[in-house]
């Protein structure tokens, strides 16, 4: 979508490069371990090697008595002035443990902190931290989530007196008539495996007080600055405008910085009682451990369909391993699966049920898609195992389960209204990209030459965009101001925190367009609480859909105060007054024009203005959604898998994504390729391990593999635009939906290209070692 | 990770149960080990310099001797614990004439936690063979040359 003042093409609509990026490729952004500030001290967190033990004894003396050290605390001397982590889901069941900032009488996974030494030096810190001597009983460890649940289990938290954490379920539709009129019932177990964010930039933060003003800083690798300011200062005890949130350059979240974490609030804590500067910096081994983890549900789905291949009703219960305490969203995430399971498809009952279980691992929380890819995952391959049961095209039967255009706005069984859709159109333009027919003969043609080719499809929805206040514990609208300053420069200033989203190239380029004004006069500030003073931050592909509309609003206003402005210094009536081209004239007139900077200049000078007038040209507003936004698309990946080695190639991946409206067609592209990439080492290699003590298996990249440049291939990318009705751009959000829309397209593919060999599912990740052994196993049949 | 070996020393099964329970002969023989301290009876503090792969670092800790059979066979306890995360395990030794010497068998069963396991546990099992079999040599190397009698 272009905007046109005048003859001139506007900014919203091209593809820009980020105005971001000059200052990371050059090296020069600044990120939290950038900071050193006079007498910073330094913490380093001694952290259990015990899944779960009882913490018997802490022996802290030489520690202390080490050079440069300052402190040591243990958890009898903090957590009771720091309050506990925060959860912002609740349950009428929901049982929560107590989540101290460091392990009190039990550590409850590896990695739990029990510890924290304070030194002059990193160095320092870190050497204490070997000489603080605990003393752990190992305790029985849970690892099993279903076993978990069954009696006589070990207990995670034995005061709570069982590992279910919660249960939750979803009902829509008659779902015992759906499956008693069924044709045919498909059921299949599935995993979805444990993961790890793996930010390149680790968490770190730099605590700071002030105590003249009274007034503590955070400078935090976050994701949510105003949620830290909302949430901390009742955990350490001061007023929240005595606490300023900064969140400077963040090298990446993926859902993983989407929290309040207990070394957050342990070293504001220790800031104000040691009078100095505390920074504490994540190594990647610590990330690994104690950096929350996603995914992790296990699952039996049933699906019952007609025998044309319409799905009538889908059943399931899942558990879902929480880990040993709640983030800040833990318990929502399997909630998020059960909202969008039923995809892209008239499915007209479901029920849905879910237990959380506590085990002896780190908590799992959101991680990019959180929630929604593994609704994406199992319905997608159900519908493959749907198709192969009633020998129809898995391209067919999803044909015939989607909604036609015409019937969006579309109410789901799962409760919720699909603001707008054409998945038909999306699926069409995947083909012609993927020259489908041609991509099926050559198909053929592999498999007759031996080859083991697969093609797989996924028509995803997912859910963005969030959200309307009623349906987020801390609400879900969106903050925004625009500021003409006096020199006519702009400065918007934005309520979320992007962290490689590129708003601050996106709002420049609705804020030119709508103001007429060059994209280089245009500053968007964002991720500091002092000067972005509400908001609710960046997740959820919310950031341009919300705040993008609150910016839209505060434009608004700015432009119709301005031609009020404007009619009084050309002494005519506001309705006589036309905009075009950043500047205010009387209509048909073809005399004095007023711009920006002139306008500024007497709303900030004010020796003109008309009685009554409030000086400046500054909005703010607050965007309230009236609903979520659900993007949609077709994926389509061709893989050939090596039979000796288990190996898969790509050898061709087609995505077209429809977010609605584009602001930057090259940002929209970037999202999906970096999504893709999630989605192929998901799908291919990742997975967290924590072996049956509790241990992780899986603690730096040469364990946890991520994929590397090698992995990825040529994506062919296209998009179809249905703009979203709920918003004023009609834009729908795109952060996630590569990952949601990509891992079961890949795994629909492998699936395909081991069915000549008998194979019907393995579950993620398929990585070489599992295809060798189905390979050899469906040899043998 | 259990570890199984059988191993031949030159020297008469008296003589090979007695240097294994002595503390200076296992000093010497575990690699890494700097200290070995007979605190109680069958019980000895233990400080051991240990790398798997990427992770190392000090251990300290006690071994701790048990079912001693002499000259056939005993239980040998290890519990250890430092900045790396912590090991533990136990070993039944067992002590078989074969002339002209020994043929010493080792059934080791042990487990080893924190950024040991996160970073290491795909070395543990060799890096744990390997200093079985490092122990083994430099024992057999405490009767070379082969005594005469």
């Amino acid at each position: 979508m272009s905007t046109t003042t005048g003859e001139k093409i506007g900014y919203v609509g091209r593809a820009m490069k980020r105005v971001e990026d000059p200052r990371l490729v050059k090296g020069i952004a600044t990120y939290v371990d950038d900071l050193r500030l006079p007498g910073m001290l330094h913490a380093v967190f001694v952290r259990s090697p015990h899944a779960h033990a009882r913490v018997k004894r802490i022996r802290t003396d030489a520690a202390r008595a080490a050079g440069g050290v300052v402190g040591v605390f243990t958890g009898a001397e903090v957590n009771a002035q720091c309050g506990t982590i925060p959860c912002a889901s609740s349950f009428p069941d929901l049982k929560s443990p107590k989540h101290t900032v460091l392990a009190g009488d039990r550590a409850y996974f590896v990695g739990h902190p029990v510890a924290v030494v304070v030194a002059a030096t990193p160095y320092a810190a870190a050497d204490a931290a070997e000489l603080v001597d605990v003393d752990y009983e190992p305790l029985p460890v849970v690892t099993d989530p279903e076993k978990a649940l069954e009696a006589g289990s070990p207990l995670t938290h034995p005061d709570l007196g069982t590992n279910a954490a919660f249960t939750w379920n979803l009902t829509g539709g008659d779902i015992d008539a759906a499956f008693a009129k069924a044709d045919r019932v498909i059921r299949q177990r599935m995993y979805h495996q444990r993961l790890t964010p793996m930010p390149i930039e680790p968490r770190g933060c730099v605590a700071s007080y002030q105590p003249g003003e009274g007034t503590l800083t955070l400078w935090t690798s976050t994701q949510i600055p105003h949620l830290i300011r909302t949430l901390l200062p009742g955990m350490i005890g001061i007023a929240e405008n005595k606490l300023r949130v900064v969140a400077p350059e963040v090298g990446g979240g993926f859902g993983a910085k989407l929290n309040l974490y207990a070394e957050e609030a342990l070293c504001s804590h220790l800031a104000m009682r040691l009078g100095a500067p505390v920074k504490w910096i994540e190594g990647r081994r610590e990330n690994a451990a104690a950096t929350i983890h996603g995914r992790d549900q296990v699952g039996d789905y049933e699906v019952a369909v007609s025998k044309d291949g319409r799905i009538l009703g889908l059943r399931n219960r899942t558990i879902a391993d929480l880990g040993s305490y709640l983030q800040l969203l833990t318990p929502a995430i399997p909630t998020l699966t059960g909202l969008v399971v039923t995809g892209a498809y008239k499915i007209p009952a479901v029920r849905m049920d879910v237990v959380g279980v506590y085990t002896n691992k780190m908590s799992t929380d959101a991680y990019r898609g959180a929630g929604r890819p593994e609704a994406t995952y199992l319905i997608e391959r159900l519908v493959d195992l749907v198709a192969a049961e009633l020998g129809l095209d898995p391209v067919e039967v999803r044909r015939r389960n989607f909604p036609a255009p015409e019937e969006f706005p579309f109410n789901t069984a799962t409760g919720l209204t699909f603001d707008s859709g054409n998945y038909e159109g999306a699926l069409r333009k995947a083909q012609q990209l993927a020259r489908w027919d041609e991509l099926v003969a050559r198909r053929t043609s592999r498999r007759r030459a031996g080859a083991l080719f697969g093609i797989g499809v996924s028509t995803y929805v997912e859910i963005c965009a969030m959200g309307p206040s009623k349906a987020m514990a801390a609400g879900g609208w969106e903050w925004g101001c625009v500021r003409i300053e006096i020199s006519g420069k702009v400065t918007v200033i934005t309520g979320v925190t992007p962290h490689g989203q590129g708003q601050e190239t996106t709002f420049a380029q609705i804020v030119a367009d709508r103001l007429g004004v060059p994209i280089e006069d245009i500053v968007v500030l964002h991720g500091d609480t002092s000067v972005a003073h509400y908001g609710r931050d960046t997740y959820g592909s919310r950031g341009t859909a919300v705040c993008g509309s609150a910016i839209v609003m505060c434009v608004d206003r700015i432009l119709e105060k301005a031609r009020r402005l404007a009619a009084a210094l050309l002494d005519a009536r506001p309705e006589q007054v036309e905009f075009a081209d950043g500047a205010f004239a009387v209509k048909g007139s073809g005399g004095k024009r007023l711009g920006w900077t002139e306008l500024a200049g007497e709303a900030y000078i004010a020796k003109n203005l008309p009685r009554g007038f409030e000086p400046g040209l500054e909005a703010s507003a607050f965007f309230e959604p009236e609903n979520f936004t659900f993007p949609f698309g077709t994926h389509i990946c061709a893989v050939e898998v090596n039979r000796d080695t288990g190996d898969v190639t790509i050898v061709q991946y087609v995505a077209v994504d429809d977010c609605g409206n584009q602001i930057n067609p090259l940002l929209v592209e970037g999202q999906v390729q970096g999504g893709i990439a999630h989605s192929i080492g998901q799908a291919l290699f990742e997975r967290t391990v924590y072996d049956e003590h509790g241990q992780l298996l899986t603690g730096e990249f040469m364990d946890y593999p991520m994929p590397r440049a090698e992995d990825i291939p040529d994506y062919v990318l296209g998009s179809t635009v249905t703009p979203s009705p709920v918003n004023p751009l009609g834009v729908k959000g795109v952060g996630e939906a590569g990952t949601i829309g990509a891992t079961p397209a890949i795994a629909n593919a492998v699936m395909d290209a081991l069915r000549p060999l008998g194979v019907t599912h393995l579950d993620l990740p398929l990585a070489p070692e599992k295809l060798w052994r189905a390979i050899r196993q469906g040899h043998k049949e | 990770m259990k570890l199984t070996g059988t191993y031949r020393c030159p020297a008469p099964r008296a003589r090979v149960y007695a240097a294994l329970i002595d503390p200076v002969v296992l000093q010497r023989c575990i690699e890494g080990a700097e200290q070995l301290v007979r605190t109680a009876g069958d019980e000895y503090d233990v400080r051991m310099r240990i790398g798997i792969g990427a992770v190392k670092g000090v251990f300290s800790g006690t071994v701790r001797l048990a079912d001693m059979q002499a000259p056939e066979a005993f239980t040998l306890h290890v519990e250890g614990k430092g900045a790396p995360g912590f090991v533990s395990g136990s070993a039944r030794i067992r002590l078989d004439d074969a002339e002209p010497g020994t043929a010493i068998t080792c059934d080791a069963d042990g487990q080893v936690g924190g950024v040991l396991a996160a970073v290491g546990s795909r070395l543990v099992d060799a890096a744990g063979r390997r200093m079985m079999d490092r122990f083994f040599e430099r024992l057999g190397r405490e009767f070379d040359p082969p005594t005469t009698s």
